[in-house]
């Protein structure tokens, strides 16, 4: 698998979150052939049992989220436009004159306005307009609008991806397809190596809505250890220093209270080992990610936590460097096939 | 056909002072065929014969240029800082892919994550001088290597049809001006018309100025685009003019008051084909009139606009039915306003 042909697939599928299906189907499919078993839970998730533990082993869940931050329709009104509500975080200032696909009854494309348009200037141009404020035009009657469109339908923001300078890559959703990228291609690396450790994959749905898949999917998978794959804060001259990694340095080892302190340094003397370049991410606490819900999952799992570095994460020009999704697998990979005794059951 | 030119002239990508590749699909359609120019701002001057010599020489006007960005400067960590090619509210760049320079380089202008945003923040649109364009470079250098200083940014913004009968795209301003004058150049006209296809309107209304010196018309007419704003929420007064109600011909707005013979003239015709036709509401916008009407000793000038919501956005939305309104309308208004 190409990590950057994967991520640009992976985008393109749609999946807002409670309404994964679609990007669900072709994680299944893309995953089937290196697993025993594939099925899709009651939330939706996909859970993957790639393969079994040798008695005695432990087995390891990989988790990624496949949901995207998107809008949900509430409302037509009279004249056929469309009332919107945020599903997951969504950055109001980039929303005017957005194009978006309403996911209704066929892909329905539309624009996002709110009033007054460009007729605005000076002190208007400053203001965000509020949620409540947007309409989205789909040029269509208010009959034919009901048609096609029911509330509760999904709306995302039409991004077709696009490769730029040094093989970086610009692809909405990669919060958390890139992790999606990551986790399916540790499990290819894995699938001609032998080793004692079980496998399992989640890709869970409603991470942005408050780690629900994480939650359910969690439990269900029933692991010792849980590995949450997701993207963190690339650094740009806008953004806080202390608060990101740098694209392309390698995937953002996590340190926390809440993770299990031995994974991180695994991680870390694995990575020197192999020659993997990796960061540290220190945080004091939760860490916004399916680690928090997995480690309290069931009976409670042993967890880890890899992020990639990506920029302008929640907007729909999200941009990764491939490299670290494969540095990322690479690690996931050696912590994996080099257990051995560690965390012996 | 209208709407096929339309459709070719919108994708190409040309911000004011970098017209050339629309320059050129226009010129390699008039080669040939018609008697044209190109004076030294970049302008086209075409002259089609007609049937006859009318008694007042009639220029129609249509401006190539879009709206758009220019690279001024690159930071050390390789992000194009960028400037405005005209009035672009800088909420309809942010989180958008671009197109950099004539080799069509993707670039994005992002933002840092919402996460990282105070509440102020989050409520607060990125202002132009704080938006910078991402190309992949790894450093100065890198991004210098690839995109000189003055390099052109255009928006990304396809022309697609929108619901029961509207397009979206980019640069309808003034591809659609364009478009129209292409198609009525290929129709029998009764008199003469000089064309003018025009440079730099989104920029101060340069390039009509010296078209305009130089066919030296007795009347003119701009074919534009111009502001709609029927949304929800906008009281009925200000909304300027609405999309489904016909081509916009205005009386006054922030350049120019129209010639009032003309105007009548434009309703008066309409009324007769049977062709919808409306005013501006509000006096809001400009085009290139306004250098127009002022040039040599005065010019009786007007402007049919098609009526078009989130104009100089990547996504402007118009009506079909207005554009073929308009494209109806603005021939018959050449021949009676050419024996006035």
């Amino acid at each position: 698998m190409d990590v950057a042909e994967l991520l640009l697939t992976l985008s393109g599928c749609t999946g807002v979150s409670g309404a994964e299906q679609p990007v669900a189907e072709r994680i299944a499919e893309i995953i089937k052939p290196f697993c025993q078993r594939v099925e899709i839970d009651p939330l939706g998730s996909v859970l993957a049992s790639v393969r079994p533990a040798k008695e005695g082993y432990p087995t390891v869940l990989l988790d990624a989220h496949m949901d995207e931050v998107g809008m949900i329709v509430t409302y037509i009104d009279d004249k056929g436009f469309l009332k919107v509500g945020n599903c997951g975080g969504v950055d109001r200032r980039l929303l005017l004159a957005q194009r978006v696909i309403v996911h209704g009854k066929e892909p329905v494309y539309g624009v996002i306005a709110a009033p007054p348009p460009h007729l605005s200037t000076g002190e208007e141009r400053k203001k965000v307009p509020s949620m409540d404020e947007l309409v989205i035009d789909i040029g269509c009657s208010p009959e034919r609008a009901r048609e096609l469109v029911r509330p509760g339908d999904r709306v995302t923001i039409d991004a077709p991806g696009a490769r730029l300078l040094n093989d970086r890559i610009c692809a909405k959703a990669s919060d958390d397809r890139a992790g999606v990228a990551a986790v399916l291609r540790a499990v290819e690396l894995l699938d001609k190596e032998e080793f004692p450790w079980g496998i399992k994959a989640l890709f869970s749905v409603q991470e942005e809505v408050g780690e629900r898949g994480a939650k359910a999917g969690g439990f269900a998978a029933d692991c010792d250890i849980a590995l949450a794959v997701d993207v963190s804060f690339a650094l740009t001259s806008d953004a806080p220093e202390h608060k990101c990694g740098r694209m392309g340095e390698g995937p953002m080892i996590g340190i926390s209270p809440t993770l299990t302190a031995s994974i991180s340094d695994r991680f870390v003397a694995l990575a020197k080992e192999h020659d993997i370049p990796y960061q540290l991410e220190v945080m004091a606490g939760e860490t916004s990610t399916n680690a928090d819900a997995l480690g309290v999952a069931g009976k409670g799992a042993k967890t880890g936590l890899l992020s990639i570095p990506l920029r302008y994460m929640h907007t729909p020009v999200e941009v990764t460097e491939p490299a670290d999704m494969e540095n990322t697998a690479r690690l996931l990979k050696e912590f994996i096939k080099e257990g051995g005794e560690l965390y012996a059951v | 056909m209208l709407f096929d030119t339309l459709k070719e002239l919108c994708e190409l990508n040309a911000p004011s002072g970098f017209e050339k590749p629309v320059a050129e699909e226009i010129i390699r359609r008039l080669d040939g065929i018609y008697d044209y120019r190109v004076d030294n701002l970049g302008n086209i001057l075409a002259f089609k014969k007609g049937k006859a010599t009318p008694k007042n020489k009639i220029m129609l006007s249509a401006h190539m240029d879009e709206v758009g960005m220019i690279v001024t400067g690159v930071l050390p960590d390789g992000m194009l800082r960028i400037g405005m090619v005209g009035g672009i509210d800088p909420r309809v760049v942010l989180g958008r892919t671009v197109s950099v320079g004539e080799q069509k380089l993707p670039g994005v202008l992002g933002t840092k994550a919402m996460h990282m945003q105070t509440e102020e923040e989050r409520s607060t649109a990125v202002p132009a001088d704080k938006l910078y364009v991402d190309i992949g470079a790894k450093d100065k250098e890198d991004a210098l290597k690839a995109v000189p200083l003055g390099t052109p940014v255009s928006f990304c913004g396809p022309y697609r049809e929108l619901g029961e009968e509207l397009i979206c795209s980019k640069a309808i301003d003034d591809r659609f001006g364009c478009a129209v004058l292409l198609e009525m150049l290929k129709s029998d006209l009764p008199y003469d018309v000089h064309v003018a296809f025009c440079v730099q309107e989104e920029v101060g209304l340069r390039g009509s100025r010296t078209a305009a010196y130089t066919i030296a018309p007795d009347i003119a007419i701009v074919v534009e685009t111009t502001t709609a704003s029927d949304l929800p929420g906008v009281e009925e007064e200000r909304q300027v003019c609405r999309l489904g109600k016909g081509p916009a011909v205005s009386f006054m707005d922030r350049s120019t008051i129209y010639d009032r013979e003309l105007y009548d003239l434009a309703f008066r015709i309409a009324k007769e084909h049977d062709s919808p036709c409306q005013t501006k509401t509000m006096i809001a916008g400009g085009n290139d009139a306004g250098a127009i009407h002022v040039s040599r000793g005065g010019v009786k000038t007007i402007a049919v606009s098609l009526p078009g919501r989130y104009l100089h956005s990547p996504s402007t939305v118009v009506s079909k039915a207005d554009a073929l309104a308009a494209a109806k309308l603005i021939p018959l208004l050449a021949e009676e306003a050419a024996s006035l």
